[in-house]
């Protein structure tokens, strides 16, 4: 086992400065994963000619791979820095920042379009009160199983990242929010707004600039069967354009 | 109003339908060649036998103007991706960026396959198509290999466009049924490229 691991981390200083490449190399521990390692970079922010620079910046959270905020391009894979084992990866270890957002300062990036989409989407449910326990609306014992997996999106962005169809090139929202719109379309009370969702994915930069490339659902890290239910909301929104069609 | 949702239904509907049926008519009539220069000849002639407004209206309705749709919308369309297949080199990603690649060839191939060979020798010139015509154009192996080249270009990108077709449609939903699907679309297209080498081939029999 070697005793040190080397990363090359492109970095950047500010949102609109140069992206520039620094090596550093961090002292080798079993089980060492990405988000540890800058964090001893952190403490210890010299370079491996011995420079000291500032320290690399980064977001996490939750450091299990639920918040969704390390997301961060390892090797050239759009994927979660507090779950990249080391031991897992070849090295040298290359970090980048996501591009396919706006980089805000090294490896971290403004995921808020994200947000935006989901707005787009009415990725929420419409309450007008609330019920005792006994008397809400049932999930539907038959898609609770589906809903349940599509409520691990944790907004990370690994699968824009990876989408083709989404960059500064294309208006393209991408599938996670897409599919959110399915999510909310299986509540038994989101239902009622199905419609609604399914005619913001006709809008352009929607569902059809979907290409069908299937990047998305390789790198999901919750393993969300994201081309399976776009495939659904393709039938969806063609039975919603009916719908509006013929007014029925 | 949804335009881009219509476009881009209209664009793959054109795809597969039209632009499918208008590339099978093509093989089937190139194969004939393979029968040799009489009888290719001979079919060349019931072609021109087709009362003109009736072969007029076919070329500009369900070929021109179809295909001219598909193609500018498609460069379109192509221009919004960033193709990334040496980062996710998964062979989905693969096909997506071939998709992709075929078109920009298929743009600049057509131009010259249809500007030469039917405005300017069967449409300026007054030449009819012949065995003997497209003899003498694949004496060139350049040429020849670009003819090759533009076939293979098309067959893959109906194929693949099968796959993607029931995507787009939710016809294949889970991934077992779109790998069935992809899976008879690749033998499909790699039939098809096997016989344009075959009937290309009796160009240089004959
Ligand atoms: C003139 C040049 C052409 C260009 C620029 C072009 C472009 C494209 C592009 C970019 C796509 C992907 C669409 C998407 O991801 O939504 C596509 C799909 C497709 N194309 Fe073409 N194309 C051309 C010619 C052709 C020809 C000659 C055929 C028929 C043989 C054809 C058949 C198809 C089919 C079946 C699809 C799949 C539609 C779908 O996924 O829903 N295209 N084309
Ligand atoms: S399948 Fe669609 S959404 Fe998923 S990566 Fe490909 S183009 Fe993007
Ligand atoms: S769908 Fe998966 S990859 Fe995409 S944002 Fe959600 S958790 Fe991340
Ligand atoms: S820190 Fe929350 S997913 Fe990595």
């Amino acid at each position: 086992m070697p005793d040190k691991v080397r990363f090359i981390i492109e970095r950047q200083d500010g949102p609109n400065e140069k992206p520039y490449t620094q090596e550093f190399d961090v002292d080798y521990r079993p089980g060492l994963n990405v988000v540890a390692a800058l964090m001893e970079i952190q403490k210890n922010p010299v370079t491996v000619d011995g420079k000291k620079v500032a320290p690399v910046t980064w977001e996490c959270n939750c450091l299990e791979k639920v918040c969704g905020a390390c997301m961060m391009v390892i090797n050239g894979k759009a994927r979660q820095a507090c779950c990249a084992l080391v031991d897992e990866i070849k090295q040298p270890i290359h970090l980048a920042p996501a591009r396919t957002f706006p980089v805000i300062r090294d490896l971290l990036i403004d995921r808020s379009v994200m947000f935006e989409s989901l707005k787009k989407i009415q990725g929420w449910v419409e309450l007008d009160g609330s019920w005792d326990v006994k008397d809400a609306p049932i999930q539907n014992p038959y898609t609770a199983q589906t809903a349940y997996e599509i409520s691990h999106c944790m907004t990370c962005g690994c699968c824009l990242e990876a989408c083709p169809n989404v960059g500064p090139q294309s208006d393209f929202i991408g599938p996670a929010p897409t599919v959110q719109a399915y999510l909310f379309n299986l509540h038994p009370l989101g239902k009622f707004d199905a419609p609604k969702r399914l005619n913001a994915l006709m809008e352009k930069g929607g569902i059809t600039s979907c290409g069908n490339s299937q990047n998305c659902v390789e790198v999901c890290p919750k393993s969300i069967k994201l081309t399976t239910y776009l495939a659904q909301l393709n039938r969806d929104v063609n039975k919603q354009a009916l719908r509006n069609m013929f007014n029925f | 109003m949804h335009t881009t949702f219509y476009l881009r239904r209209l664009h793959s509907l054109c795809g597969l339908l039209v632009l499918g049926f208008f590339i099978i008519e093509h093989m089937i009539t190139n194969s004939v060649a393979m029968a040799g220069p009489e009888i290719f000849n001979q079919v060349m002639g019931m072609v021109e036998e087709i009362p003109k407004p009736v072969f007029y209206a076919i070329e500009i309705g369900m070929y021109a103007i179809p295909i001219l749709f598909h193609g500018i919308y498609g460069i379109y369309i192509a221009l919004q991706a960033k193709n990334n297949p040496e980062r996710f080199g998964y062979i989905r990603n693969w096909n997506f960026t071939l998709q992709r690649w075929t078109a920009w060839y298929l743009v600049v191939f057509l131009i010259w396959h249809v500007g030469y060979l039917r405005i300017y020798i069967k449409g300026i010139t007054g030449t009819p198509m012949s065995f003997e015509l497209l003899q003498n154009m694949f004496q060139n192996p350049i040429v020849t290999i670009l003819y090759v080249l533009g076939m293979w270009a098309a067959i893959f990108h109906f194929c693949n466009g099968i796959t993607t077709f029931c995507m787009t449609w939710g016809i294949t939903k889970g991934p077992r049924s779109q790998n069935v699907i992809s899976a008879i679309s690749m033998m499909m297209c790699a039939g098809l490229c096997v016989l344009t080498v075959a009937f290309m081939a009796s160009y240089f029999v004959y």
